[in-house]
């Protein structure tokens, strides 16, 4: 029986802490709440996270690319801020020279 | 020993802080700061937890060894982290782990660097971890408890 401080796909679960620990597949979120931080488990990390897969753990870390709002892993950004266009997974006011945003997207190609 | 008052915003300015105990692991010294949790796992190097625009003090409540949480730093690394990430000084909450206190003490000791760290169990602990699991945000203010006086003329 999982206690109310943690989500389902918890393995090790701590009152103060959320999940220590996601059943496998699964990833963990640290998320932050005002002052608290718990540990809840996710099929697949939201919007402005990627996942990172490792042995021991499945982790969400958050997408640091700037003017990126979401992103595929730490160098590739899959969906920049409005009134941007990506390029080769990064963001930029205008398309890089010899790339034009193909009709109506904001996606650059040569 | 170290002297940790604690105002719950929604007493502030009126209401008289709580004051709990601690213990220095390392060097003394006084910082103040807003109450803010970290999950143990998010002092890793794999994760990028935030860096805080406010002035914080950290709270780590470490589990028990036993249920074996994934360690991936050193207590020290960890501390060094969360003061790299802008907190003024990083509690521990040791009551589920005793080696804790002796590993931080070792490790404080030779480490050259400005590390506030604190720890606290039992009493002291849940209040504080209490007010974390509320939601409820507070100032935390970590003092040096003073010696008994020694009179400078007495010998």
């Amino acid at each position: 029986e999982v206690p109310p401080s943690c989500t389902r796909g918890c393995e090790l679960c701590s009152e103060y802490n959320g999940c220590l620990k996601c059943m496998p597949k699964l990833f963990i979120l640290l998320e932050r709440n005002d002052i608290r931080q718990i540990g809840v488990c996710l099929a697949s990390c939201p919007v402005g996270y990627f996942g990172v897969r490792n042995p021991d753990m499945n982790k969400c870390n958050k997408c640091r690319i700037e003017n990126c709002e979401d992103c595929f892993s730490r160098n590739f950004c899959t969906k920049c801020k409005e009134g941007l266009y990506s390029h080769k997974g990064r963001c930029y006011p205008s398309c890089p020279e010899g790339f034009s945003a193909t009709n109506g997207t904001t996606e650059c190609t040569s | 020993k170290a002297l940790i008052k604690v105002t719950p915003l929604r007493q502030e300015p009126t209401g008289k802080p709580i004051t709990l105990e601690g213990v220095f692991a390392g060097m003394k010294g006084h910082a103040e700061g807003r109450l803010m949790q970290s999950h143990p796992l998010s002092l890793c190097n794999t994760s990028e937890d935030e860096r805080q625009e406010n002035i914080f003090i950290s709270i780590v409540k470490l589990e028990s060894p036993e249920r074996q949480v994934p360690q991936c730093l050193p207590l020290l690394e960890k501390a060094r982290l969360a003061m790299k990430r802008g907190a003024q000084a990083v509690i521990f909450d040791v009551t589920d782990d005793a080696s804790a206190a002796v590993e931080l003490r070792e490790s404080l000791l030779n480490s050259g660097d400005y590390l506030l760290v604190v720890l606290v169990q039992a009493k002291d602990a849940e209040v504080l971890m209490g007010l974390v699991n509320r939601n409820e945000e507070a100032t935390v203010r970590i003092e040096t408890m003073s010696e008994t006086p020694k009179w400078a003329h007495y010998d």
